[in-house]
């Protein structure tokens, strides 16, 4: 009888299978000749031959004596892995850091070298550089990528139809009727039933126009505005109002499946972030994208900007040196026209002007000309505790789209439960 | 002959590899993860907090009903394998041994036990474009809706497993002498009657079997539910068992902070459940099943 509990021992033993993964590959700090490699640990293995056959070797050819170990972990692994490693002293010696609140758990327990002497870290600014601070306001990570979020639309169905982009809510809602009455073809490729995505994709890509982008997030963090207040119950109700506008049962529709209802040219409009603007455009569609309406005409255009990517320093690697000379080269404009290069609709976090050779990719950061830049609303100090608004935002907006919640009971929800844990920082 | 102290020695060598593979490999994590859980590494150092992390896990108000609603789950997860796998499993089985298909008897065996081969992403993903709601044979969202969700997964689960309780019960039912049941024939029974009265009594045994390690599997259950929904399985957690609460509060998520303290609380407490249920099984029910000499 035993034996049986063999899959409950199993994942105990995946844990320990982390740690060991980490003495193989971590431990390996001495110098061979002249030497020095470092390790990067990561979560985008998707980025693995990206990275080992142009940006490493772009490294190593102008640093001979370093070389770089690209160790990447899966995303949903990565923080147990980084963790369990770091505090058996086996990390590698650069270590990709998430944004804001996880980050912040880490710089406070430890992990990383504050990186204010960097050279290199001036070159971007404190925007850029806010998802990776400490609670000292010193810089811990140099930023590599952020990634925007619109909505992508086909551009056949839009001149068929005879559409105009729409710039404010009210067009907008013209626009999806439109495709509606002539019922050809469904207006809005969005399902729900990823949670994650009517977060980051739909409301903080709409939202930021009601909340006033920085001004809300803030409004939120030091206390003086609520989820409950106008601009934050508008926002949600923005986002239920779309519910007319998506297929029949999206309820049960994934993120892979409104990508295919987008490519195969059934769909009009699809909200999503900037990261798929290859899988948007892989079936030969003629694509474009624009940037959230914004809620009157003349209003302030907001637009998210997610700090996505940064890297930073292992307080207990043994090279330190050698990892800074890195450091200092992804801060570098070498090392971000390169990467936004090969990975299209990622975007640079530099102050320097980087081109995008993607069409699409340079359409997504003109949206950037005129908009002010927010980050996602949740992530920032407001899921630093037990619940985090982040995983419950994900909830409560399946409950609006699923349940039929109404915006008012929503933000009351998510309020009250942050409310739980969460002290003001004013 | 050999003396008993030899007799030992040489038992004792003969069983030590197994022993140091189990113990090294099954044993030592197990108990490695129960004393994880009297720990909170929160801030870098860890410390001892006894039965902390265990008061919070059943004390917060919100992690302790995202706990609950898991449990409710694996119950309800598991309820839907016993009274739909395990007697369609037992059908199939009496369906195999009768006469009148037993030249085809192999092909069927095979073909029903089939899924049970396949790699649950793969069940899951084809499951999930045939009740797809856009191009599949369902126009309900099965999936979106709290109240369906759980069920249809696990049907899925049903579908891909039924071939195991049909072959456990297959061979128990084969192993049946011919002798017996050619006696209830001259009796006069029917084929229901010797089905209920002679052939069920003798696999009650295995019967019981199949139910308690079904037991065990669903509440050990994960990757069905991870393969469809990911780690926060919605529509509002209303798909999450213990092993996906587990999975996401042990390896956090991209915007969550790994709590391998809590992760592992929660997995003692999956165990204890599991060695609680199952050593009550066999005291109470499985001893007083009558096992008949054939």
């Amino acid at each position: 009888m035993r034996s049986k509990l063999a899959p409950l021992a199993a994942l105990t033993v995946a844990a320990l299978g982390l740690t060991l993964a980490g003495c193989s590959t971590g431990g390996d700090a001495g110098d061979s000749g002249d030497v020095t490699t470092i390790t990067f640990g990561n979560w985008r293995v998707e980025d693995q031959a990206l990275w080992e056959e142009n940006v490493i070797p772009a490294f190593e050819a102008a640093h001979p004596d370093i070389k770089v170990t690209y160790q990447p972990t899966g995303t949903d692994d990565y923080n147990a892995a980084i963790q369990s490693q770091i505090e058996s002293g086996t990390g590698p010696d650069v270590i990709m850091c998430r944004p804001f609140d996880v980050n912040r758990a880490w710089i406070d327990d430890g992990y990383f070298d504050d990186l204010t002497s960097l050279e290199g870290i001036d070159g971007f600014t404190d925007t850029a550089l806010a998802a990776w601070q400490g609670n000292d306001g010193n810089p811990y990570c140099v930023p590599i990528a952020s990634v925007l979020a619109g909505f992508y639309y086909n551009k056949a169905i839009f001149k068929e139809l005879g559409l105009e982009i729409p710039t404010t809510m009210a067009e907008f809602t013209d626009v999806l009727q439109a495709i509606k009455d002539d019922g050809k073809y469904t207006p809005l490729a969005l399902g729900s039933a990823d949670g994650w995505q009517l977060s980051y994709n739909v409301l903080d890509s709409i939202g930021p126009n009601y909340w006033q982008g920085e001004d809300g997030r803030l409004g939120l963090i030091d206390g003086t505005k609520k989820l409950t207040d106008p601009e934050f119950v508008d926002a949600f109700q923005a986002v239920s109002d779309l519910k007319s506008f998506m297929p029949d049962g999206y309820q049960a529709l994934t993120y892979e499946d409104q990508m295919q209802l987008f490519t195969l040219g059934k769909a009009a409009i699809m909200p999503d972030g900037s990261w798929d603007v290859t899988a948007a455009t892989a079936s030969g569609l003629d694509v474009g994208v624009f940037a959230p309406p914004v809620v009157k005409d003349g209003d302030q255009r907001y637009l998210q900007e997610m700090p996505d990517q940064g890297v930073g320093l292992n307080a207990d690697s043994k090279n330190k040196d050698a990892a800074k000379t890195l450091l200092s080269w992804l801060a570098s404009s070498d090392f971000q026209s390169i990467y936004v290069d090969k990975v299209p609709g990622f975007f640079s976090m530099g102050s320097e002007p980087v081109t995008y050779t993607n069409a699409l990719a340079q359409e997504f950061a003109d949206l950037k000309t005129d908009a002010l830049l927010t980050p996602r609303l949740q992530l920032d100090r407001l899921s630093a505790g037990t619940p985090p608004l982040d995983d419950n935002t994900w909830a409560v907006l399946q409950t609006v789209f699923n349940d039929g919640v109404s915006a008012t009971d929503a933000t009351s929800k998510l309020q009250t439960d942050l409310d739980s844990w969460y002290t003001p920082a004013g | 002959m050999i003396r008993t102290g030899t007799r030992y020695r040489l038992l004792a060598i003969f069983v030590l590899p197994a022993l140091l593979v189990y113990a090294g490999f099954s044993v030592y994590p197990l108990l490695s993860s129960v004393a994880l859980s009297f720990f909170d590494s929160d801030n870098g150092a860890s410390t001892f907090t006894g039965f902390g992390n265990y008061v919070y896990l059943f004390t917060d108000p919100y992690v302790s009903e995202r706990f609950w609603n898991a449990l409710r789950n694996s119950v309800e997860f598991f309820a839907i394998h016993l009274v739909v796998e395990l007697p369609i499993g037992l059908l199939m089985a009496a369906l195999l041994t009768s006469n009148s298909i037993r030249k085809s008897r192999g092909v069927y065996r095979t073909l029903l036990f089939i899924p049970a081969t396949l790699s649950v992403v793969i069940v899951g993903f084809l499951w999930r474009l045939i009740i797809n709601p856009l191009w599949g044979l369902v126009g309900f969202p099965l999936l979106g809706d709290a109240t369906t969700a759980l069920p249809t997964i696990s049907l899925m689960s049903v579908w891909q497993y039924i071939g195991i309780p049909m072959i456990f019960l297959f061979t128990a039912l084969i192993a049946i002498p011919d002798d017996i049941l050619e006696a209830s024939r001259i009796d006069g029974a029917r084929a229901w009657a010797t089905f209920w009265q002679i052939k069920f009594p003798l696999i009650l045994p295995q019967f019981g079997l199949i139910a308690i390690l079904t037991y065990i599997w669903t509440f050990n259950g994960f990757d069905i539910v991870y393969a469809l929904n990911g780690s926060a399985p919605g529509p509002n957690y209303s798909t999450d068992i213990l092993g996906t609460m587990f999975y996401r509060t042990f390896f956090g998520s991209s915007g969550q902070v790994a709590d391998t303290d809590l992760g592992a609380t929660i997995a003692s407490v999956v165990f204890f459940i599991i060695l609680v249920t199952t050593a009550a099984y066999f005291v109470v029910l499985q001893r007083r099943l009558k096992t008949y000499e054939l």
